[in-house]
């Protein structure tokens, strides 16, 4: 937090508005908008129950082929409607003039990337454990305790999913194309989550000797850190001016 | 006497005096690299004539990494001083770094198909390492491609240029628990070559790394004249 007499909303000092009050503000604000809009998380999941149910037509349901693709098409149900988050994330900000407003305010640009990138979290979590849940359904697997397993690996590559869209994100969100320019910039960059995260759950869903389960859940860590590191030190550089 | 523009005029022609004079010694090392390759080294046992390949192949592939290196330290650079400079050799890299990574990609099946019985063997580490290198890159120049020219361009290819440049250690070993296939000639024990065949590398890895950085240079000297160009029209 800059220096300043700045005064948060509801009278209080910026004594109290320590940086992680700040990011709580922050992400308040975006699910508020977020649960009272309704239409986004809806058209989200939505999205995501289309693509599963598609695939479910491409491949014999059923078959061992499509249980041996399935971990698959769970990844690409959760990537696609993500995108779809990201683009939204700095739509609503750039419509009103919000994000010049939390630009000119002497928060930290560091909270101001936590705070969209908590947020966005968040969201992507909750969509994506719907979908997981319809993807279990749809796709005939019965619920045990190892599905734990893949609900952490969700939990993870949503936050470096977030780290890296958030960032960039807010770099696309002055762009005309930024619809189709977000998607080209973001999947090479995640490739690397996509991959432990698709042979981790390939594991648990066929029941399989655990082998590579904790190599995928230190690679996404070791992502997570690093993005996030690299968003909270480069997102001054994206949003400035 | 040193106005901005001055200084630019004389900066430029130094890239191109560099390009210039680096171009006798590189028509040199492409002739005694083609020499090396062709005649010189001895065909391999097993594999045959398309092992010589390699040479090329090998050299090429280096140079891919040292360009992505330099869009990395162009991009930290520019953050950090804000001169536009470092922003043209982040640019020129790019351009040559996907230049060789395509002819990574494309001299390597050539040898794979006879020697592996595929195109692409997905899942070696090498491989994909490279593949991804390439789409992050090309998503680079698409970037670049739809800004309008200024410092919020610079300062985004910037960003990219580094967040591209870390994924690279991370598909290296997110892949790497695959088993690989793609042989390993240059271990920390030495090299696996005939001493000719060591030869004929080392002068193509020369030649190439001479090539990348000439092409660099003139990227830049053209990127410098333009700006030159556009601050005369404007002002």
């Amino acid at each position: 937090m800059g220096p300043g007499t700045w005064n948060a909303p509801g009278g209080r000092s910026d004594k109290n508005m320590n940086p992680i009050a700040l990011t709580w503000v922050l992400v308040g604000k975006d699910l508020k908008i977020e649960y009272r809009s309704r239409q986004a998380y809806l058209t989200t999941v939505f999205f995501a129950i289309l693509i599963l149910v598609i695939f479910n037509f491409a491949f014999d349901p059923g078959s061992p082929a499509t249980r041996e693709a399935a971990s698959g098409i769970l990844w690409v149900a959760l990537l696609f409607p993500g995108i779809i988050r990201l683009n939204r994330s700095f739509q609503v900000e750039m419509e009103e003039g919000t994000l010049y407003g939390l630009i000119l305010s002497p928060a930290d640009r560091g909270v101001l990337f936590l705070g969209k990138l908590l947020a966005n979290w968040l969201f992507l979590m909750v969509v994506d454990l719907l979908v997981f849940l319809a993807f279990v359904i749809v796709y005939n697997f019965s619920f045990s305790t190892q599905l734990l397993w893949i609900v952490l690996l969700i939990v993870l590559s949503a936050l470096g999913f977030s780290a890296v869209g958030t960032l960039l994100g807010a770099m696309v969100s002055t762009i005309r194309t930024r619809e189709v320019l977000l998607p080209v910039l973001l999947f090479p960059i995640i490739l690397p989550i996509i991959l432990p995260a698709v042979s981790g759950t390939q594991e648990i869903l066929l029941a399989q000797e655990i082998q590579s389960l904790n190599r995928s859940v230190e690679l996404l860590v070791a992502f997570d850190l690093i993005y996030l590191a690299a968003g909270y030190l480069l997102f001054d550089y994206v949003v400035a001016d | 006497m040193s106005s901005p523009i001055n200084t630019s005029w004389r900066v430029a022609r130094l890239y191109l005096r560099i390009a210039d004079w680096s171009l006798i010694p590189l028509y040199f090392l492409m002739v005694v690299a083609l020499y090396g390759a062709f005649l010189y080294a001895p065909t391999e046992r097993e594999m045959g004539d398309v092992q010589r390949i390699f040479y090329f192949h090998v050299g090429v592939a280096w140079n891919c990494f040292l360009a992505f290196f330099g869009v990395f330290l162009g991009g930290v650079a520019y953050l950090i001083t804000r001169k536009r400079s470092w922003d043209h050799l982040a640019a020129s890299c790019v351009e040559v770094g996907v230049v060789f990574t395509t002819m990574v990609l494309t001299t390597g099946p050539i040898w794979a198909k006879p020697i592996w019985n595929t195109w692409w063997p997905w899942g070696d580490p090498r491989i994909m390492t490279t593949m991804v290198l390439w789409l992050i890159y090309v998503a680079y120049l698409m970037l670049r491609s739809s800004l309008p020219e200024g410092e919020t361009k610079y300062k985004y290819c910037a960003v990219f240029g580094i967040i591209g440049f870390l994924d690279v250690p991370i598909v290296w070993f997110s892949i790497r628990w695959w088993r690989t296939i793609h042989p390993v000639v240059i271990t920390s024990s030495g090299a696996e070559l005939e001493p000719e065949m060591i030869h004929a590398l080392f002068v193509s890895v020369i030649a190439m790394t001479v090539l990348c950085v000439t092409l660099v240079m003139l990227r830049m000297a053209m990127r410098l004249n333009s700006s030159m160009a556009e601050e005369l029209t404007h002002s």
